[in-house]
């Protein structure tokens, strides 16, 4: 284990690249890459790595990226790409195929706003754009959360219970400009938490078809066959937990982070980084004798539901904070954990930092302070922040 | 910091040490540069340097859609505690300034009287005395020291690496760390730079009476440099947005014309480019009135031409130069285009003396100036050496007829049987305001070898006239040697070979890579048939009465002498060649035999005792130059500075366009499809006995013009336009405009101009480097 100051971008790409080495007694590594901002340096940093029985191919768009990825995935081998904003845009359709095609595809997303007009700091709307096709996703607050959510997602998207592929969300420069230190365990430990993969629907000798056409009835099977897969990925990650902790020492942090909620009577619910600046003002509140509280949703597909409902049970007042927009209808967190709190708690939903502004301890503040005020919940509201 | 193959820094060990009592946690550290500065390495450097101290950190930049020259920022955050702020920093502890022209209150926003500031200029501390009184100060010449260490390039100075070490001094923490962290990070061969900055960086401490909260120049209260926290209403601003980023640029692009190489090259002082482009787009009159500004001879200089302009093309070094004088050629041949000359304000009488090249361009120019000209020529048609020297298969009469009946028509008068003596010399400069004397060279040179009185060998220019004033040219039979390598030797060379001669040898006291004629012309001699000796000195003619052969001796060739040519050796080795006719080529003398005993010469002007006479030289009596482009360029050069004397007013004319040459690095080649150059067609014969017709045919049609970049001038292609990324630049009545307010000076329009009609230009910022 070593410690290294490197950036969130680097952070996924030195996870992916340790990964695609513990797969070279199997079918290797390959990866198709396109860069983009923020998340260039994160393939540019694949792209200079040496991986025993590893290719990284530079394609000539996103979307050929992620068809070299479901080629790879499809023949067997470990895979891994990186974009974000227009570019996953452009990326969607590939994505539908590899989720349909239930292949383990690890994709790193550094958050950045959908243009036009053009913006390259962090939102989280485009991630959100894959929401319902059947891939996982999961958001970190800081550069080890990324680096550890690379390998467990491997683990997880390998998994037999759950083959399918999963997205590491990091806010857009927030995190993956930022450099601070990482634990970066050996080869030897990686080998031992990812074992070689093995994708049973795999092309081999043997001939068959990917993905061919079917019957309704047929659909409708392999649908829900995908949708309790996803279902069991909370059972199946805290497993993963588990055996992370065994082999490195440290455990990576669970689908929800609740801070101080247990007692809290307000709740500050997030996902990305603005989780970390919410605790930050709960503690500076706490020091005040207001019951606050946070949870950082880390685990967006598929949702813990059961936890939610439990953390939010008793609370008077949850605000929720998007950084993001559902236009026309508010933010996409708000939409799904609004109906998990109790009929007389007052939900508020916030879309603050949108387009990747810096929200700062004195924006939660100012908007807490209202919402203790108010008496029911109101339409979504957006906050501007410069 | 030199870009190396760092991929991180190991933190494997960390250096023990005691902080100083003034580092509180949590400690911020803002930096502000210009984006390609390093700014955002520094800081990283920086936290490094923290981290190998044991501390945790955090290091970002404030990236924001701008590019080189932009204001940047840079932060670092370090903390005994793991770090949870995901903010910029506002109120930072340590402020570092790389560029001393960003001082201003956005910069030094929220800096509290306990913070330490580091600045990068050369300038003496004391210049910022008054303004930082209140906060520890330092102020390092870090460029004018990365720049001595050569840290990056000579355009760009990498400082980062150097300024840490100031960084280090002025928070008085050792020197150690700074060579853990760069040998850690590859970056050893820095550190000489960083110690000596850390040597000599000036500090400050703050002034006792520091009670002040905030710098000077801020004005302001600590609480008022946080960005205000809006009200939740809903956010409606116009799209774009009201933001004038281009008041943060330091650098402008413009569009601006460049010197074309060919334009630069034509010694007829032709526009080229302007030409090629005017055919380009809008056919061979438009061409024609660019070019007949300066060339009154296209069709002549169109075929005989030894076009400079090509060898200096810059597509050269890609595919081929663009064949430039076949488009003169085919502009020549394709249009009827007349310029009307001008009325002068006050018309001047002039006399031409000599109806050469050099003479006829000083006639077109004054005449088109308005002014009266007449030609005094000795022999009975105008030409000079173009009507009794260069043959009619390279210039037929016609041709040469078609520029001259242009020439004439613009009411020139030309007295032709005219030789002009001493006598009448002197009488033209009574009747005249002005006489430009263009005579061309002098009578050929002899060989002064044994036997060179034997019949059948002559002077190959009076061979060559002769050729051309018998309709049917000369008859002439047997063996024939020609001595010379110039334009001459390969014209009698030729002609001979037409007129009958059973074999011509053309003999030169050089290797052929010296010789002097036009290298097409060489080739083509060659192809009909002409054998070259080269290396060969003739020393003796044998015969009785009529030559019947020659003697020849082996040339070694010696140093250099003065025109760089390798000096003729003539050995004792000889050997002799059966001949029946021997023409000599051997150049000719320039020597000024009808001036009036008391003129002189002085710099191309006659003069009588110390008073300057109205009469200047021009052509090759002048210039000794020997190409019809030369005497072209000099006698328009020569028409405009006697016009000036006559006038009154000043001039320095000059043949060469001036400016900055536009260079073959400057062009973007990537940008033009391969396309190999359009060659000439040429009439090849079986044998070319009797055969007078004109052999090279020109091109068969004008595509070759869209093979020119136009080096140096718009075309109007947009690719400006449709580069800039920011989209400021619009099409305008005759141009581009860009617009200054949003330009953010990153120059991609001026690197993506495929032939450097746009220049970036300094905004005139005083700091920045
Ligand atoms: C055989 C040959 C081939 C050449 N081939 C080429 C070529 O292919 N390309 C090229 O660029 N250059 C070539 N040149 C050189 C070029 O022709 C000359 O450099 C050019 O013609 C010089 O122009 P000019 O007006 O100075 O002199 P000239 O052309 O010599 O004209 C001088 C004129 O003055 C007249 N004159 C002389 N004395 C008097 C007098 N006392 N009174 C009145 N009139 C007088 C002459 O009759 C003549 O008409 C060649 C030269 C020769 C000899
Ligand atoms: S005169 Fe000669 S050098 Fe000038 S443009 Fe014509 S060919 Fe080129
Ligand atoms: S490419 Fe055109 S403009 Fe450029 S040097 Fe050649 S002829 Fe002149
Ligand atoms: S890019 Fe094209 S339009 Fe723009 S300056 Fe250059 S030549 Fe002109």
């Amino acid at each position: 284990m070593s410690v290294e100051l490197i950036s969130a971008n680097h952070a996924a790409a030195l996870a992916a690249t340790l990964a695609g080495r513990a797969n070279r007694s199997a079918r290797g590594f390959c990866s198709g890459v396109y860069p983009i901002t923020p998340s260039t340096e994160c393939m540019e940093f694949l792209c200079g790595q040496e991986i025993e029985k590893g290719k990284v191919v530079r394609a000539d768009s996103e979307h050929n990226a992620m068809g070299i990825c479901i080629g790879a995935s499809a023949a067997g081998a470990r895979s891994f790409t990186t974009t974000c904003s227009n570019g996953l845009a452009y990326m969607v359709e590939n994505c539908v195929a590899a989720a349909g095609y239930r292949l383990p595809i690890v994709m790193s997303v550094a958050n950045r706003t959908l243009g036009p007009p053009w913006n390259i700091w962090a939102d989280h709307g485009d991630s959100l754009l894959l929401r319902d096709l059947g891939w996982l996703q999961l958001y970190s607050a800081d550069n080890q959360e990324v680096f550890d959510t690379v390998l467990c997602a491997f683990r997880l998207a390998e998994d037999p219970r759950i083959l399918m592929p999963v997205l590491c969300c990091m806010d857009g420069f927030i995190l993956s400009h930022t450099m601070a230190q990482v634990e970066i365990p050996t080869q030897e430990q990686i080998d031992r938490f990812l074992p070689p993969a093995t994708i049973p629907q795999r092309l081999d000798k043997a001939a068959h078809t990917l993905g061919q056409m079917e019957t309704p009835h047929q659909s409708v099977v392999h649908r829900s066959q995908h949708h309790q897969a996803m279902l069991g990925a909370r059972q199946v990650y805290s497993e993963i937990q588990d055996s992370f902790t065994e082999i490195f020492g440290r455990r990576p942090a669970d689908p929800l982070v609740s801070y101080r909620a247990e007692d809290a009577e307000t709740l500050i619910v997030s996902m990305g980084t603005l989780g970390v600046t919410a605790e930050r003002v709960v503690d500076q509140l706490r020091d005040q004798g207001q019951a606050v509280g946070s949870v950082r949703v880390r685990m967006f597909r598929p949702l813990p539901d059961t936890e939610l409902r439990q953390l939010f049970g008793g609370k008077k007042r949850i605000a929720v904070l998007d950084r993001d927009i559902s236009i026309g209808f508010g933010g996409a967190l708000w939409g799904e954990v609004r109906n998990f709190a109790d009929r007389d708690s007052i939900v508020q939903g916030y879309m603050i930092g949108v387009g990747g502004g810096d929200v700062r301890p004195e924006h939660l503040l100012n908007l807490l302070a209202e919402l203790e005020q108010s008496e029911e919940s109101a339409a979504p509201k957006i906050v501007e922040v410069a | 910091m030199a870009q190396k193959k760092t991929r991180s820094t190991p933190q494997s060990s960390t250096t023990k040490m005691v902080l100083p009592d003034d580092i509180t946690f949590p400690l911020e550290i803002r930096l502000h540069g210009r984006g390609g500065q390093g700014g955002v390495t520094c800081a990283k450097l920086i936290a490094a340097i923290y981290a190998q101290l044991g501390l945790n950190v955090q290091t970002f930049g404030d990236y924001g859609a701008e590019r080189s020259g932009a204001p940047v920022r840079a932060f670092a955050r370090v903390d005994r505690a793991p770090i949870r702020n995901r903010n910029k920093v506002y109120q930072p502890d340590h402020l570092l300034v790389l560029d001393a022209a960003l001082l201003a209150p956005p910069v030094l926003d929220g800096v509290g009287a306990k913070a330490a500031i580091l600045l990068n200029s050369p300038e003496a501390a004391e210049k910022y005395a008054e303004t930082f009184a209140d906060f520890r100060f330092g102020i390092i010449d870090a460029t004018g020291i990365a720049r001595k260490h050569g840290i990056g390039t000579s355009s760009v100075v990498i400082i980062n690496t150097t300024l840490v070490g100031a960084y280090l001094r002025l928070l008085e923490l050792p020197l150690e760390v700074l060579e853990d962290v760069y040998t850690g990070m590859g970056l050893e061969d820095d550190l000489a730079a960083a110690k000596e900055a850390y040597q000599k960086v000036q500090v400050c401490q703050p002034s006792p009476r520091a009670t002040q909260k905030t710098a000077k120049t801020t004005g302001g209260q600590l609480e008022t440099c946080l960005p205000e926290v809006k009200p939740q209403t809903e956010h409606f601003e116009d799209i774009p947005s009201r933001l004038k980023t281009g008041s943060w640029s330091t650098q402008l692009p413009g569009y601006e014309d460049y010197v074309a190489p060919c334009n630069h090259a034509c010694p007829a002082g032709n526009d080229v480019v302007g030409f090629i482009q005017a055919l380009k787009t809008s056919g061979p009159d438009a061409a024609a009135e660019v070019l007949l500004h300066t060339q009154p001879l296209p069709s002549v200089c169109g075929r005989v031409c030894p076009a400079p302009c090509m060898h200096e093309c810059n597509r050269n070094q890609m595919d081929g130069a663009v064949n430039i004088r076949s488009l003169e050629r085919w502009i020549a041949d394709h249009s009827d285009f007349r310029l009307q000359p001008e009325k002068a304000a006050k018309a001047f009488s002039l006399a031409v003396i000599g109806g050469g090249p050099a003479g006829l361009s000083a006639a077109w120019q004054l005449a088109l100036r308005g002014h009266q000209v007449t030609i005094f020529e000795k022999e009975s048609k105008l030409g000079g050496v173009l009507r009794y020297g260069i043959p009619v298969y390279r210039l037929p009469e016609e041709v040469l007829e078609r520029d001259l009946k242009r020439i004439l028509a613009l009411g020139i008068t030309s007295v032709c049987d005219h030789p002009v003596d001493k006598a009448e010399m002197a009488r033209l400069h009574q009747d005249y305001d002005a006489l430009i004397l263009s005579k061309g060279f002098s009578d050929a040179y002899n060989l002064a070898a044994a036997g060179e009185s034997l019949d059948g060998i002559e002077q190959g220019l009076d061979f060559l006239a002769r050729s051309r004033k018998s309709e049917s040219g000369e008859n002439l039979v047997g063996d024939v040697v020609v001595i010379g390598g110039g334009n001459t030797a390969i014209d009698c060379a030729r002609t001979a070979l037409r007129s009958g001669a059973s074999s011509v040898k053309l003999v030169y006291r050089r290797s052929r890579d010296e010789m002097p004629a036009i290298e097409e012309e060489i080739q083509d001699a060659l192809r009909e048939g002409v054998q070259l000796l080269a290396l060969r000195q003739p020393v003796a003619f044998r015969g009785v009465g009529q030559v019947a052969g020659i003697v020849l001796a082996e040339v070694e060739l010696g140093e250099p002498d003065a025109d760089g040519r390798r000096r003729p050796l003539v050995t004792e080795r000889t050997s002799e060649m059966n001949c029946s006719r021997v023409l000599l080529a051997l150049g000719q003398q320039n020597t000024l035999d009808l001036l009036p005993d008391c003129w002189q010469i002085r710099k191309d002007r006659i003069w009588q005792k110390d008073q300057p006479l109205n009469i200047w030289l021009a052509g090759d009596c002048a210039t000794a130059d020997g190409t019809v482009t030369h005497a072209i360029g000099n006698g328009r050069l020569v028409a405009m500075e006697a016009l000036a004397k006559l006038s009154g007013t000043e001039s320095t004319p000059t043949t060469t366009p001036q400016g900055s040459v536009v260079a073959p690095a400057q062009v973007r080649f990537s940008h033009f499809p391969v396309l190999a150059p359009h060659q000439d067609r040429h009439r090849v014969l079986e044998t070319y006995q009797n055969s007078f017709e004109e052999v090279n045919l020109g091109l068969s049609g004008q595509e070759e013009a869209e093979r020119c970049f136009s080096c140096g001038r718009c075309t109007q292609c947009d690719t400006c336009l449709v580069y800039c990324p920011d989209g400021v630049i619009s099409r305008s009545e005759n141009g581009y405009q860009i617009d200054e307010d949003y330009c953010k000076g990153c120059g991609i329009c001026v690197a993506e101009c495929p032939r450097r009609a746009m220049d970036l230009r300094d905004k005139g910022l005083s700091d920045v480097r």
